[in-house]
């Protein structure tokens, strides 16, 4: 299920649509029943032409999507992908404008709640620097949107739904880069980077995402540790863990020995196993960790960095980025260091078991009777 | 003056739509019942409602519900005290949690009579806009450069809009209690009290955040109309919120709860305000009203979106919130 969504986007990246996809988004949709109680309110709000409403050119394609595409995943996922994408674009798309007479305000009834939830926590986004990550950014957010302040009760969860928000979106954008990328080494128009670099390059990429609000981070990072958010926010870190290490060409098998569920055994992901040149002579030690130990090493890097990040008063946080690849050299250093000291290990105790032997010749212990 | 004038307007429309009575007199605008005048009574569609476990024709629903608070009007709050034992103001104070309105928020507390809800909201956004300013002047003590100069460039920055607080209730004695209580307590900025029906309220379409109605609405008499009134005069995105007397799940509870209503509950009223038969219709409303799902089905139909509801002390209260999107 996750495999197919990775899939689809993955497809539709590379289909060059350039616009920040959205993953579902972790809170539990809280009305999922009323989605088509919903759809049939909608038809009959628009009879009483709600002209109040700000036309938005995202009306437009989300009309388009919901008329193309059939499947409700597609739906949600293509018009989320335009619901965050549309306020940060702040300007109607071209190729989208011919369809907004006639569908303009009808494509917005159609919007459901997460849609809606989305796009009013991106708008907060932008007050975070005043507010902090609050209830009152949310809510100068709904109020550019044009809705009541009131609206701000939908988030049972306050603030943790605003962080958990922006990380989502921190996370696509990251893998769209990404995927970006594996299609330029694909075409051959870029050379493929060492593991290490490519490792440092994308944890420097995320990381750097932070930097408009890095000011208030702190207080994102105690909301993310409350009790009821850790589940969300571990998972959001091993997602993205995962993610950076399947586009760094992991395709190593966990502990059991069981194919790991992302392996390029599913026919949407073939573009990328044979045509990944992994250079497998100059890093085998890095090979050689298994699944686990490669997730558990990137996410302690991952959390020390943005802990140093924090912190960091350097211009450019240039300490951050030499701390982070003094760490990823330690990773490299260890594996390559286990591997010598297994080898020196074997040859030490071949050395030890030669001595026995010529000890026991020349005791005469060895001498047939 | 102004709103009278429209309520007039508004009446005449009404009359010539839907076939109601139309009052002839009276600031307080009440579409759809008799005031007794025998002439009208040719209009009324002999549809009845129920009046506590009394089955009554519509029209005199509503005469009799103004009659009941008119007569506790007094003593209501010391009634309520009494009957729930003090909880009445837990459950509004939960009503507030719920809200956690924001500064700035506008308020219409509808059945709002003697004006708890909105002597809570206005003591809550205060405390609010209070911690706020301590917040900011926390981090001002130690101001850049950049801030002092800000300071005295923006002067128009202030947060323009004050939250303000607008009782409606049908009933006037109501009012006059809220009222004589809103200015003993010194609460009295931001606070309007207007005489309204919930079936028709005299607002102005999109006027404001959020919309109350605690433990009034099961007196309406059509329901669903008073629905569609707090969809009208809510802003996108506006949220309506309902504490009411609700269905109790656990059968223990709900048998303490019904010995507890029909024999205490009308003795209390007897002996503390003098009136058995208004707390005897009270009881009887209580269960007459359609229970947690059944309202939430009621508010969805009306058009709100994300309608919830939190149930209290086992079920007899239940907070229901909706959203207009």
């Amino acid at each position: 299920m996750a495999a197919l969504l990775r899939g689809l986007r993955a497809g539709r990246a590379l289909r060059g649509l350039g616009s920040v996809v959205a993953t579902p988004t972790a809170t539990t949709p809280q009305c999922s029943s009323l989605r088509r109680g919903f759809h049939c309110a909608a038809l009959r709000l628009q009879d009483e032409s709600k002209s109040d409403k700000p036309p938005s050119s995202s009306s437009t394609t989300y009309h388009e999507h919901y008329q193309a595409h059939s499947t409700e995943q597609d739906t949600t996922a293509a018009s989320q992908e335009d619901s965050a994408s549309d306020p940060a674009a702040e300007t109607a798309s071209g190729p989208n404008t011919s369809y907004q007479d006639q569908s303009g305000e009808q494509g917005e009834e159609y919007e459901t709640e997460e849609q809606l939830q989305a796009r009013i926590l991106t708008a907060a986004l932008e007050f975070v620097p005043q507010h902090g990550w609050s209830m009152e950014a949310i809510a100068a957010g709904a109020e550019t949107l044009g809705l009541s302040s009131a609206s701000t009760g939908m988030f049972y969860n306050g603030a943790g739904d605003l962080v958990l928000h922006f990380i989502t979106h921190c996370n696509s954008q990251l893998t769209e880069i990404l995927a970006e990328q594996h299609k330029q080494v694909q075409l051959g128009q870029a050379e493929p980077k060492e593991t290490a670099d490519f490792l440092r390059d994308a944890i420097e990429t995320r990381l750097r995402m932070y930097i408009p609000y890095i000011e208030t981070w702190p207080q994102a990072m105690s909301i993310l540790l409350l009790p009821h958010n850790i589940p969300d926010s571990l998972k959001h870190l091993s997602t993205l863990v995962d993610d950076i290490w399947y586009y760094a060409g992991d395709r190593s098998t966990d502990v059991s020995g069981s194919h790991h569920p992302r392996s390029p055994s599913s026919s949407t992901h073939t573009f990328l196993s044979p045509l990944h040149h992994h250079p497998h002579n100059i890093r085998p030690a890095t090979l050689q960790m298994n699944w686990y130990t490669k997730r558990a090493a990137l996410t302690g890097i991952y959390n020390t960095t943005e802990l140093v990040m924090v912190q960091d008063s350097s211009p450019d946080f240039q300490d951050t980025w030499n701390f982070l690849d003094n760490r990823i050299q330690d990773v490299v250093n260890m594996a390559t260091t286990a591997k010598q000291v297994q080898s020196t290990g074997e040859a030490v105790v071949q050395g030890l078991m030669g001595a026995a032997v010529t000890l026991k010749n020349l005791t005469g212990l060895n001498q047939r009777r | 003056m102004a709103a009278s004038m429209r309520l007039l307007v508004k009446r005449v429309i009404r009359l010539s739509h839907r076939n109601f009575n139309a009052t002839a007199a009276g600031v307080s605008g009440r579409s759809g019942c008799c005031w007794g005048t025998a002439s009208c009574r040719c209009f009324s569609d002999d549809r009845s409602t129920h009046f506590g476990f009394e089955t009554v024709p519509e029209a005199e629903k509503a005469k009799r519900v103004y009659k009941v608070f008119e007569n506790v009007a007094q003593k209501y709050d010391i009634m309520n005290d009494a009957m729930s034992l003090g909880i009445h103001r837990l459950w509004k104070d939960s009503l507030l949690h719920v809200m956690n309105p924001q500064p700035g928020a506008q308020l219409l507390d509808v059945a709002g009579g003697t004006g708890d809800i909105a002597f809570r909201f206005l003591e809550y956004v205060r405390s609010q806009q209070e911690r706020q300013r301590r917040r900011s002047a926390r981090s001002m003590q130690t101001p850049s450069w950049k801030d002092i100069s800000n300071n005295y460039s923006t002067e128009e920055e202030e947060r323009p809009q004050e939250s303000k607080a607008v009782v409606c209730d049908i009933n006037k004695e109501m009012l006059k209690v809220g009222k004589q209580k809103g200015d003993s307590m010194g609460i009295s900025a931001g606070l309007s009290w207007v005489v309204g029906d919930a079936e028709e309220l005299p607002f102005d379409d999109d006027q404001f955040d959020i919309y109350t109605i605690a433990f009034g609405i099961r007196n309406v008499t059509h329901i669903d109309q008073a629905l569609q009134e707090a969809l009208r005069v809510l802003k996108p995105g506006g949220r309506f919120l309902c504490l009411e007397f609700s269905k109790v799940t656990n059968p223990v509870l709900a048998r303490l709860y019904d010995a507890y209503s029909f024999q205490m509950i009308p003795v209390l009223g007897e002996v503390i305000a003098g009136d058995w038969k208004s707390y005897q219709y009270l009881v009887e409303s209580i269960r007459k009203f359609p229970d947690q799902e059944a309202f939430k089905h009621m508010i969805e139909d009306a058009g709100f979106y994300c309608v919830q509801y939190y149930s209290f002390t086992g079920g007899v209260v239940a907070i229901h919130s909706g959203f207009k999107l």
